[in-house]
Formats: C-alpha cells, sequence, structure tokens
C-alpha cells in the first residue's frame, strides 16, 4: 500500500478543529455522538447508518472509520478523550435490524427494533421538490417528543435521554435562524411503535403575495410591466401581518422504532425493561453478545 | 456404433497432429483447388521425423498384430480406392475431409495402415446420424450411450443453479427487511405527524419570541419576524432601485463614448471641462467659441496643457 509517493514527505496533518465541548453561551456541556454498527450490516442498513450520522450532525463523528474487529471497548475508549456522550449502534441480529442508544460511559441502553425504515434518498425520491440544504446541517436539530408521557418509567427514561442527544437550547438565547431542522419522536400508546421523523422547517410570511413572497426569498426580479406605480406591487393584496408560518418538509432518515429493552449498563448490566418476556429476554442477550 | 466411433478416433489421432499445420498453409485458394484437381499428384507428402515415422510403424504392427495378412491386403487397395472419389463429390466442408483422406493415404505408403474400412464406417455413421429425425428433446440431441446419466447431470446442474439463485435472493430479501420505499403522497399518518412537529415548532419559536422580546422590552407589537419581512423588501426593494439607476447610467455612458469618437476633436480636456458644466461639444456655441479646441498644428505647450498634470509632467521629462 503506497499511500505516500514521497518518503520525505509527512502525511498532510488535518487541523483538528477545535470544538467546544462547552456551549460559551448557556454553560451547558455539547452532547456528541458516535454513530456506528455493531457486526455486520447489509447495504440499505448502511445508508442508514450514514443518514443517522448526516441527521446528527454537527456534533458528531460523520466519517467515523469502523473496522470488523473494532469491540465496543475500541469507540469506548476513544470516546472519553473526544467528549463524546452518546452512541447510536445500529445491528442486524437474526435479520431483525436494532437500533440502540446508550450514553457513554456508564449507560444506561435502550434498544429499539426498527420495524420499518425509510432512507433521506427515498424519502427525496418520494418528494416533487426534494430540498435539503447543506447549511441546515450546520446547527443540531430540536426534538419534538410527543406522546411519551402517558406510559411508565421507560417512556420517561427515554424521552430524557433523547433529549439529551441533542443540545439543550435556552429561549432567552437562542437564535431562531439557527433552528432549521427538527427530529420528531412520536409515541403511539395503541401500538407501541415510536415514529421517528426528520424535518427541515421553513418560514414563510403569512398574508403577503405570492409576488412579494418570491422577490423576497428568491430574490426574482419582479415584472412591473403591467402595473401604474411601484406602490402597486406591494399594496395590491397585501394585509399587513405580523406571522410568518411554519412549513415542514422532510429530509433524512424515517424509522418506526419500538421499545425492546432498556439495560442499565453500557450494553450490558441490569436489564431495566423488557418488551419480551423473561425467555425471550435471555435470548435477546445472547443476540447481543455475539455482536 | 460408439464403439466403432472410438475406433476411428484412435486411429485417426496419429493424423491429427500432422494435420493441423497443413490446414494453417492451405489459406490461399488456389492450393486448395488443386489439391482437388489432382490429390496424389499435388500431395507431396511431407516426411515425417524419424522418431514418428518409428511410432507409426509401431503402432501399425500392434494394430496388425493378429492379423498381418489383412494390412497388406488393404496396402494394395489403397491406390485405387473408390473413398477418395467418393470424397471429391461430397460437398459439406469437403477441404476437411479430403485433408483428412490425404492424410490417411500418405500414412499408408508410409507404411501404416490405411483404414478404409473405418472411413466408409464413419462416413456412414455420420450419415446416419445426420439423416437422424431428432425428438423435440429439451436436452438436445445426445449421442452418448449414457443418455440417462447427462440428463441427470443436467438436471443436477439446473437444480443447484436454482438453489443458488434462491439463496440469493433470500439473502437479498434479509437484507432489505423493514426497509420500506415511501409513497409519493402524504397519507394521514404522515400529515398527523407533520402536524405535531409543526405544532412543537410553533410552540418553541412563540416561546423564544415572547422571551426575547421581553429581554429586550422595546416595542412588543414589532415582533421579529414581520420586522425582518418588511425590512427585507424594503432592502431588496433599494437594490432594485439601485440596479436600475446602474443599468440608466451605464447606458448613459456608452452614447456618451459613441459621441466622443464621432467628434474626434474633443480632447481630454474638453472632457474635463465638460464633465463640469455639461458636456461642452453638446453645447451651440461650442464651434465658433472654439479657444478650447486643441490646435494640432501646433505642439503641445505647456501653458496650453496647464490643467493637465500628467501630460505636463510627461512634457516636461521629454
Amino acid at each position: 500500500m503506497a499511500r505516500f509517493k514521497n518518503k520525505n514527505k509527512k502525511a498532510p496533518v488535518r487541523p483538528v478543529k477545535n470544538q467546544p465541548s462547552v456551549d460559551h453561551i448557556t454553560g451547558q456541556k455539547i452532547p456528541k455522538s458516535f454513530v456506528f454498527s455493531r457486526g455486520k450490516l447489509p447495504g440499505p442498513l448502511r445508508d442508514l447508518e450514514l443518514d443517522l450520522r448526516k441527521l446528527m450532525l454537527p456534533h458528531t463523528a460523520l466519517k467515523l472509520k469502523e473496522k470488523k474487529r473494532n469491540k465496543l471497548k475500541d469507540f469506548l475508549n476513544v470516546a472519553g478523550p473526544m467528549g463524546v456522550t452518546h452512541f447510536l449502534m445500529i445491528s442486524n441480529p437474526k435479520s431483525i435490524p436494532h437500533l440502540r442508544v446508550a450514553r457513554t460511559p456508564q449507560g444506561p441502553t435502550i434498544t429499539f427494533e426498527i420495524h420499518e425504515y425509510a432512507l433521506a434518498a427515498d424519502i427525496a425520491r418520494s418528494q416533487a421538490r426534494p430540498s435539503c440544504p447543506k447549511e441546515l446541517f450546520s446547527n443540531s436539530p430540536l426534538i419534538v417528543l410527543s406522546g411519551f408521557g402517558s406510559g411508565g418509567q421507560h417512556l420517561k427514561l427515554t424521552t430524557i435521554m433523547f433529549q439529551n442527544i441533542f443540545p439543550a437550547i435556552d429561549i432567552n438565547t437562542v437564535k431562531l435562524s439557527s433552528c432549521r431542522r427538527i427530529v420528531l419522536l412520536n409515541y403511539n400508546n395503541e401500538t407501541k411503535l415510536i415514529d421517528f421523523r426528520h424535518y427541515f422547517i421553513r418560514l414563510q410570511p403569512i398574508g403577503v403575495s405570492q409576488r412579494i413572497r418570491k422577490f423576497v426569498q428568491k430574490h426574482e426580479v419582479p415584472d412591473l410591466r403591467n402595473l401604474q406605480d411601484v406602490s402597486d406591487f406591494v399594496t395590491k393584496v397585501n394585509r399587513a401581518s405580523t406571522k410568518s408560518a411554519v412549513r415542514l418538509q422532510e429530509i433524512g432518515p424515517r424509522m418506526t422504532l419500538r421499545l425492546v429493552k432498556i439495560e442499565e449498563g453500557l450494553c450490558s448490566g441490569a436489564v431495566i425493561f423488557s418488551e419480551f418476556g423473561k425467555e425471550a429476554d435471555d435470548a435477546h442477550e445472547e443476540e447481543d453478545h455475539e455482536d | 456404433m460408439a464403439a466403432e466411433l472410438q475406433t476411428l478416433e484412435a486411429a485417426a489421432a496419429p493424423a491429427s497432429r500432422k494435420r493441423k499445420p497443413k490446414h494453417k498453409k492451405s489459406k490461399n485458394p488456389s492450393k486448395r483447388a488443386k489439391q482437388k484437381a489432382s490429390p496424389m499428384a499435388a500431395a507431396k507428402p511431407r516426411q515425417p521425423s524419424k522418431k514418428m515415422k518409428k511410432l507409426f510403424r509401431k503402432r501399425a504392427r500392434e494394430y496388425h498384430s493378429d492379423e498381418e495378412d489383412d494390412g497388406d491386403v488393404e496396402r494394395e487397395e489403397e491406390p485405387s480406392s473408390g473413398d477418395e472419389e467418393d470424397f471429391d463429390v461430397r460437398d459439406d466442408g469437403s477441404g476437411g475431409s479430403e485433408g483428412d483422406d490425404e492424410e490417411d493415404g500418405r500414412g499408408a505408403q508410409h507404411g501404416i495402415t490405411r483404414f478404409v474400412g473405418g472411413c466408409r464406417a464413419f462416413r456412414v455413421a455420420f450419415m446416419k446420424i445426420m439423416k437422424k429425425h431428432l425428438p423435440d428433446d429439451p436436452l438436445g440431441p445426445i449421442l452418448s450411450a449414457h443418455k440417462k446419466l447427462v440428463a441427470e447431470k443436467l438436471a443436477e446442474d439446473d437444480a443447484e443453479h436454482k438453489k443458488k439463485g434462491e439463496t440469493k435472493k433470500e439473502k437479498q430479501l434479509a437484507a432489505e427487511n423493514g426497509h420500506i420505499k415511501p409513497a409519493n403522497f402524504l397519507d394521514a399518518k404522515e400529515k398527523f405527524l407533520i402536524g405535531v412537529a409543526t405544532k412543537g415548532v410553533v410552540k418553541l419559536f412563540n416561546a423564544v419570541s415572547k422571551a426575547q422580546n421581553a429581554q429586550i422590552g422595546l416595542n412588543p407589537s414589532k415582533s421579529k419576524d414581520t420586522k425582518g419581512v418588511e425590512s427585507k423588501i424594503v432592502t431588496c426593494f433599494f437594490s432594485f432601485i439601485h440596479f436600475v439607476v446602474l443599468a440608466k447610467r451605464r447606458k448613459q455612458a456608452f452614447f456618451s463614448e459613441l459621441q466622443k469618437k464621432n467628434t474626434q476633436v474633443s480632447n481630454s480636456r474638453n472632457d474635463e471641462k465638460g464633465n463640469v458644466t455639461g458636456w461642452a461639444p453638446l453645447c451651440d456655441s461650442y464651434m465658433l467659441t472654439s479657444s478650447k479646441l486643441k490646435d494640432w498644428d501646433k505642439m503641445a505647450e505647456p501653458a496650453a496643457v496647464v490643467g493637465q498634470e500628467h501630460e505636463s509632467s510627461e512634457s516636461s521629462d521629454e
């Protein structure tokens, strides 16, 4: 493997971006995450992993390199110095995709079964006008959890876990222009499934005619040929309004999750909650150990 | 039948080794025609090496070990054998088969038995095969005696292939487990989810704007969003107008440039002057009061170009 043509030249040292581990305004610790796989994954699931990494931006390792022989311990060893607080692990035991969300280094670990999933590319393909500007991913998404209040202790734990996975926002200091994405987790009490969606937020002024909206948002030169005066352009339909509408467009992966198990430690330890009975639970544990 | 064919092959084996280079040579058609015309005359037998001769002789001996006399009889028959004529008449692949014959003949001349009966037998057998009306067998024509075995093997192959394909398909299906392609429209569930998310966002945004407006303590009626929109409209308009004005100016500059070219007389000083009070050449009295015009007959004097620092400096340098 000839990696470097010239021996005298040294490997290019990438400038390390000094990402602060503490928010400079609120002073809170910024959660960081690793998204990686355990065991071998089929193609679509690997794509899902990449999509999840993108979703977790900017405080995640987008280009995290994994190897077959990497153990959980390896990631844990790196996580400490890097200030990584959360692991998202995708595994595929017995061809049933699983997502595990864990806090490092102590745990707990929440295991979800991925019932259904659609990749970001699939969603973009299904839309008439897909759009996903790059600057969306320079800020972390908001998270909206709904329907979790009704359940028991395990749901509360899940809520806390997901709330802490993204940096907390302080409503006194947050800039609304930085809130461009939203992750929705909706718990359905009947089916006990969690819908995981990822949208991007668009603000549209209300009560303004289409022409002005186009002019303001897209900077298109308006056609004023039929107008007598410039004021006509502004005053024709527009009511004075102080509101703007929130429009959401789906991006990123879509998942339907089922909460399967909660463990106390990092992929180990006592089982706090299990969807299945005792026997099934044991079987699951074996699964986890094999990968 | 099969046994016959086998013996034929055995006999042809040594000959085939010799035949190959000859085929390569016989690419030019003229030679081939010659061969056809007089096979015996044209075919100048190429001498096989001593070693090969020895081998052939040995084989011949072995072949005729039990019936010595027959071999002699055959040797006598050769030159006037009807086979060759027969083969000449035959048209399909005549070149190749002819070559075979010649080869055989030559071989015989070198003391190797020619397999005349075998040739005829082969011909008969071949014709028989060709004439055979084949049943519509999915396996195709099989000459082997072990027809059943072949069929079995093929079936086995097929089954194996099928199995492989199935396992591959299964694997692919397992890989796609849970992967769905979303519909092109928003169904009720998706709409509901978007509604939930929107509600959440609106709640949060309202809370944020409320908190931040309270913090600022300024005009609470002027919410942030509208202010943004209004100011944006204004700035956009200004930029638009600015653009229009710029375009106009550019146009003017272009026309003035044209005018300048028409009136070659105007020099830079005039332009300078013109910039101050309109454009001088456009004035009616311009030509009359031509004191400002440069007199090209005269050399540039320092006094005439007082206003122009550049020119004066240049002239002084000269």
